[in-house]
Order: structure tokens, then C-alpha cells, then sequence
């Protein structure tokens, strides 16, 4: 069974965005928003929480004309040709995705991508966030 | 960079950076850098309302770093105290300001016309019309301005209807949950004419040695999990305090006459959590979840017309508008509540003042000619009138009920106000009335008397020894407000935590450095405190609280007395160390 990370209480998210700051400091050594794959919003009286979900077959890779994201074992996606990002205008795969959940790091001119590291979810008391294995 | 420090003029609409790393290197930030940019920058024995009034918002280094640290501590010259003004308010704002790069933002001068702020990265503000904002709640100006970016963290402060008519105690709140509550920083905002600032982070926040931080950063937050420290905070907030003060009889009730409440149950932590709890927001990096929400709500028509607000609640505002009014129904103490909100009022020095009006026109110091409604105990429809007439002011009994003050005098041995500010909500005995009395923002946070009167109940209490162990805390706590640490986290963060959260983002402290830094911080406040006037021997402390009897028996005021002057001693001695050490 693949092991990945997965939404599994969004109801019970308090907004402490500890998993937003967490992921940054995976992805690019320190503490940001901008860096980090995750995204937490307030709606109505609870809160969204927008990260990869891991498609068995991704919309984002589908829609790279550069063949730059690569479907990864397990579900999700990994960036295989950031070097072809560098040109991309109109950045397709943040559009095709319908959870909205790659970001744009326009510092280094790639998209921001879940590694599935479950790194978050260790720190998500309140286990909003799971990873471990999936059925 | 580290310590620079955002400065706007809203007289000419200027805005500039200055770095003033030297600060953030002796002081650390927040309250530390806050006192010296306000000893600096506000002049002295000005109107609290003039435009060199300066604000200033520093949050400390643990922000966005650490968990559990959020509090952005605000000063100015306070119009409710007339000297310092400080307030600590937790959300998104010192991350957000962290984010943006700014170790403070300095706000001086006034506009001409309603404005409200943008603040954003690499020194980009902007000067906003808002005079569609006008008299609008905090909370829906800040829903107005509200605006989703992507790539950073965006906080917003406010203020209400009170803080536009300058009533002494209002509140600047925060993304809407989170206030700057009690010396009237919502009035200072109003007077400059500054309705609302937005502060987008979209910066990063780096440490040199990453793994060093990080080692520090598990082993704190596991110490919050999994420790049950701050369980208190995450269970039933803190309004688990009702039962348990109403139980040693400190809990005020009916502005002070008495320490017990028949209804507490009605109104306790337990109540509110079982029957009207449907969330917990928190702050960033804050697991806990202190903040409490309940749905109010409200059928206004037949046919279930039906409006629903959610309502924060902690002890404080409980007992300020429960108890301490002789509200017992815990819908009403929401109502009360939510009408502070709505107008942007301190929801504590509210109560205190309601609590007074309805003991003087009880005694027939004053009659509906003043109040026009009937103040009565447990009576919540007339006191929500009463709270819109403070903000509007139609006489002269609603003005000075708007600057917390007795109405021509009558009654002050009843008005529960100590330095200016109201009471909170401990009649523990002899230490909560000292540290109130010392704390330099005269807050029950300040140094936490009621904590040592719980810790010796049933003992004598020494004023001299209260007055020491007083001074020691405030002067850690000047230490931990200084690194951003929330007052909740506070059995978290001892002092050997804080020393290596500290070093292991670059400072370099030792015990004693620590411990010295604390001294100087709350002596730096009491130096402003004294050039505005001032002094423990003009001090009133209302008789109210010798008749009642406390927890600890009844306090004597040849006790407090003596606690005060050791205290002036003390604090003076302060102020030469902290003089001697940076000289202005």
C-alpha cells in the first residue's frame, strides 16, 4: 500500500499553521509562506486546507507541455526538469489542478511541490494531516 | 535585516526605514525595543491624542520561530493611565510583520481624513482613504479588507466605533479574535485618524544554524503537547477559573461586594464548553487552541429569523460582565460581550465601569437624569443600552463614563480601578492588589499577584517578601514578552528554555545577561511611567477593596501601604540601573 499524506480531519484544523511553516522549513531551510507547499485559509467558521492529495494521476503533470513533472511511485508528482520551468509564461500545471494546491516560487521560477515527506503531519496535533499508509 | 524598524507619518504620508540593530541586540525586541523607541520617540507630558502620540507594534524574535509565541506588544502614551500604554495582543500580526521583514513598525503624526494602512514587504506602504470604513465593527472592516494572497501571511488590526470617538478603553482587535485590549490603543488609532492596518508577510524568516533551531524547536513543542502544562489553556480556556475562584470565594461579584456568585455554575468554563463551545482558534505555531468561540444566536423576528455570531469567551470578559454584573445567564454574558466587539470596547474596563454605575445609582449618587436607563444587576438588555450610549456619549455622565472615570467623583471608593485601569477579576487578597498597583501597565498579567495569593492561601502574606517576589516576576516576564512568548506558555519557556531558544538563533546570552535584561526593561518602563507623572504615593487604591473579604481574608491597607512605598524603593532602583546602563 502507497504511503502519502492525506487530509483526513479538515473539520478539525484550529489554524495554527504550524504545518504551513513546517513545510517550508523542509523545502527551503527557513521560515515562510511563500516556500511552502501548504496552504491554510479561514472559511466560515472552520478553515481550508489546501495541499497535494497525491492523484494516481495527477492533472498538473498532464498539463506540462515540458514533461517537467514526473508521476511518482505512490501517487503525486516530482519535478524532473525545473531548468524547463524556467521559461514557462503561463504555468499550466498551477491552472489544471482543481484543489489549486501547486504554488508558484517565483524567486527560483518553479512551482512549489509536496515531496510527501509526512514531515507536517507529525507536527499536526490535532491530526488534520495524516501519513501513513492509504487503502 | 535584523532590527530594522518601519516608521510612517501620517501627517505627511512619509514612510522610512531605520535600523536599529543595537537595540535588538541589548533588549531582544518586543517590549524591550518597544520601551526604548517610546522613551525616545514620545515627547514628554504629551496628549496622549496629539499626533506625537507614536504607536509602536514590535513582536519579539521567538515569532514564527517558536511555538506558542505570537504576542506583538504594543506601546504608546496610554489616555486611560496617562503614562505608559502597553498592550500585548496575540494572531497573525507578529508573524506577519516578522514575514515583512520589520523587527517593529513605528505609526506618528495624524491624518487629516479616516485612513487605513497597507503595509507590505521591502518597505511598500500605502495610505488608504477610508472613509467608507467609518463606523463600521472591527470585525467587519477587517472582513472588508480582507484579501487573499498566495505567497505570504496576512494579519489585520482594526478598530471599532469606540476607538473612532476616543472612549479611553478601546480596543484595537486583530484578524478579528485576538485584541489589544485595556490601555486604549483603539482610541490613540482614532485619534490619528487610522482606522485599520494591513500587514502582509510575504519575507522569510532565517536561522543561521538551522539544525541547532530545530533541535530546540521539537523539543518545545513536545513539552507543549505532550506535558499537559498548557492544558488549562487547551481544555476549557480560561474560564476554567470561574468555579475554582468562586469556590475560595475571589471571584468579584456585583462590582466587588462580594468574592462568591450563586450562579457561577451557570456561567463557568464547564458550562460554556459543554453546552455553547463550536471551535478553538489559536495563533501561529500554537498548537493549544486557547482562544474559545461560541455561536451566539440570536432569533430577532417570528418565522425563526435568526442571526448567529461567534462570540470569543475567557475569564476575564466573564467575570467583568457575568459576576461582577450579576449576569448569571451565560447567553447574556455573550450578548455583553459581543456588544464590546461591536464597538471596539475593552470588554473588562467595560464591566468595571457598568459595575460602578449600577452600585451609584443603587446608593442615588446619581439617577436616570445621568443614566437614562435603569443600570440594575443581571439586567444585560439595560447594560447593552448603557454600552451604546458610552460610545456615543449623549451627556456628560456617558463622557465620563467613556474616560473611565467616576462621574464628578461620586462614588470612587467603589470604582474597582487601580493606576486608571480597571480590575481584573481575582479577589485573592493582598498580592493581586500590590501587583496591580506595581505592574507598570497596573495589569493582573503584569507580574501575576493573584498566582501567589492562590500559591499561599490560608498564609499570612508579607508585604515586603510579596512586594520581592513581584518585582522578580515582572522582571522575567519583561524577558519573555520581550522574546514574544505568550504568557500561556510561560511554565514552557523557563529560563534555561528561553536561553537556548535564544542562542540557538544567534543571540548570545548568559543567565545573568537574562536576568539583567529583565531588570532593565521593567525599570526602561517605570523611567517613562515617572516622566509622565507618575508616583506611588498619589496612587488610589478604593476602599471597595478593604471591606469585601478576599480569599486571604481581608486586606490591610497598612499593608498595601508599606508594599507601595518598599515598592517605590525598589522600582527606583530599577530605573538608575537601567539609566546607568543606556543613557539617552
Amino acid at each position: 500500500m502507497p504511503i502519502k499524506l492525506v487530509v483526513k480531519n479538515p473539520d478539525r484544523c484550529i489554524g495554527c499553521d504550524t504545518c504551513v511553516f513546517i513545510c517550508s522549513r523542509e523545502l527551503a531551510g527557513v521560515l515562510s509562506v511563500k516556500h511552502s507547499a501548504i496552504r491554510i485559509s479561514r472559511v466560515g467558521v472552520g478553515f481550508k486546507i489546501t495541499v497535494c492529495s497525491g492523484c494516481d494521476e495527477p492533472d498538473c503533470a498532464s498539463a506540462c507541455p515540458y514533461e517537467a513533472l514526473r508521476l511518482r511511485s505512490g501517487g503525486g508528482v516530482e519535478l524532473v526538469g525545473p531548468d524547463k520551468c524556467e521559461k514557462c509564461e503561463s504555468r499550466p500545471c498551477l491552472d489544471a489542478c482543481a484543489l489549486g494546491a501547486l504554488q508558484w516560487d517565483d524567486e527560483r521560477k518553479r512551482p512549489v511541490i509536496c515531496i510527501e515527506c509526512g514531515v507536517c503531519a507529525k507536527f499536526c496535533h490535532h491530526n488534520v494531516l495524516y501519513y501513513g499508509e492509504v487503502v | 535585516m535584523i532590527g530594522d524598524i518601519l516608521f510612517i507619518n501620517l501627517t505627511d504620508g512619509l514612510n522610512w526605514v531605520e535600523n536599529r540593530r543595537e537595540l535588538v541586540d541589548k533588549y531582544i525586541g518586543g517590549s524591550g525595543l518597544a520601551i526604548n523607541l517610546l522613551n525616545e520617540l514620545c515627547p514628554e507630558g504629551v496628549d496622549p491624542f496629539a499626533p506625537e502620540n507614536p504607536i509602536i507594534l514590535a513582536p519579539g524574535p521567538f515569532i514564527g520561530l517558536y511555538p506558542a509565541c505570537s504576542k506583538t506588544i504594543a506601546m504608546f502614551k496610554s489616555p486611560l493611565t496617562g503614562n505608559l500604554g502597553e498592550s500585548h495582543a496575540g494572531g497573525k500580526l507578529g508573524v506577519a510583520i516578522r514575514l515583512a521583514g520589520y523587527n517593529a513598525v513605528v505609526i506618528m503624526g495624524a491624518s487629516s481624513k479616516p485612513v487605513w494602512l497597507d503595509i507590505k514587504d521591502n518597505g511598500e506602504v500605502k495610505v488608504n482613504g477610508a472613509s467608507s470604513l467609518k463606523g463600521l465593527s472591527s470585525l467587519h472592516t477587517i472582513m472588508s479588507l480582507d484579501a487573499v494572497n498566495p505567497y505570504g501571511l496576512q494579519s489585520i488590526v482594526a478598530i471599532g466605533p469606540a476607538g473612532e470617538n476616543f472612549v479611553y478603553y478601546a480596543n484595537v482587535s486583530v484578524d478579528g479574535y485576538n485584541f489589544f485590549g485595556r490601555t486604549g490603543l483603539g482610541a490613540v488609532m482614532g485619534a490619528k485618524n487610522l482606522k485599520a492596518i494591513r500587514v502582509t508577510g510575504c519575507g522569510e524568516i532565517s536561522v543561521k544554524d538551522l539544525d541547532r533551531y530545530k533541535r530546540v524547536f521539537e523539543k518545545v513543542y513536545e513539552d507543549v503537547i505532550k506535558s499537559g502544562k498548557m492544558r488549562k489553556y487547551h481544555d476549557l480556556g480560561t474560564p476554567q477559573n470561574v468555579l475554582v475562584l468562586n469556590k475560595i470565594k475571589a471571584l468579584p461579584t456585583m462590582n466587588f461586594k462580594r468574592g462568591y456568585f450563586e450562579y457561577a455554575e451557570n456561567i463557568s468554563g464547564e458550562y460554556f464548553a459543554d453546552n455553547l463551545l463550536v471551535r478553538k482558534s489559536t495563533c501561529p505555531l500554537c498548537p493549544i487552541g486557547c482562544k474559545h468561540v461560541a455561536m451566539l444566536k440570536n432569533f430577532f423576528a417570528e418565522e425563526h429569523e435568526v442571526e448567529s455570531i461567534e462570540v470569543g469567551y475567557d475569564y476575564e470578559p466573564i467575570y467583568a460582565l457575568g459576576s461582577n454584573l450579576g449576569v448569571g445567564d451565560p447567553l447574556d454574558v455573550l450578548k455583553l460581550r459581543a456588544v464590546c466587539d461591536r464597538y471596539g470596547l475593552d470588554a473588562m474596563m467595560t464591566g468595571t465601569m457598568l459595575a460602578w454605575a449600577t452600585e451609584a445609582y443603587e446608593n442615588g449618587l446619581i439617577s436616570l437624569n445621568e443614566t437614562m436607563v435603569e443600570p440594575r444587576w443581571g439586567n444585560a438588555e439595560n447594560y447593552i443600552e448603557m454600552v451604546k450610549r458610552i460610545v456615543a456619549m449623549p451627556n456628560e455622565f456617558y463622557v465620563s463614563m467613556a474616560q473611565g472615570k467616576a462621574y464628578r467623583n461620586l462614588g470612587e471608593e467603589f470604582l474597582a480601578v487601580i493606576g486608571g485601569n480597571g480590575l481584573a477579576g481575582y479577589h485573592t487578597g493582598l498580592a493581586f492588589i500590590i501587583g496591580t498597583a506595581i505592574g507598570a501597565r497596573h495589569s493582573h498579567l503584569s507580574n501575576a499577584g493573584y498566582n501567589l495569593d492562590q500559591k499561599l492561601l490560608g498564609l499570612t502574606i508579607d508585604p515586603v517578601e510579596a512586594v520581592k517576589a513581584l518585582i522578580k516576576e515582572e522582571a522575567w516576564r519583561c524577558v519573555l514578552e520581550s522574546c514574544g512568548v505568550c504568557l500561556f506558555a510561560r511554565d514552557i519557556y523557563g529560563k534555561h528554555t528561553v536561553l537556548e531558544a535564544l542562542n540557538a538563533i544567534g543571540f548570545n546570552y548568559d543567565d545573568e545577561g537574562l536576568e539583567r535584561v529583565g531588570r532593565l526593561i521593567y525599570g526602561l518602563k517605570y523611567k517613562f511611567k515617572f516622566r509622565e507623572g507618575f508616583e506611588f504615593q498619589s496612587l488610589k487604591i478604593p476602599n471597595r477593596i478593604f471591606e469585601t473579604p478576599t480569599a486571604n481574608g481581608r486586606i490591610s491597607p497598612e499593608d498595601v501601604k508599606k508594599g507601595l512605598e518598599i515598592a517605590d524603593a525598589e522600582v527606583r532602583g530599577l530605573v538608575a540601573e537601567a539609566t546607568a546602563y543606556h543613557v539617552f
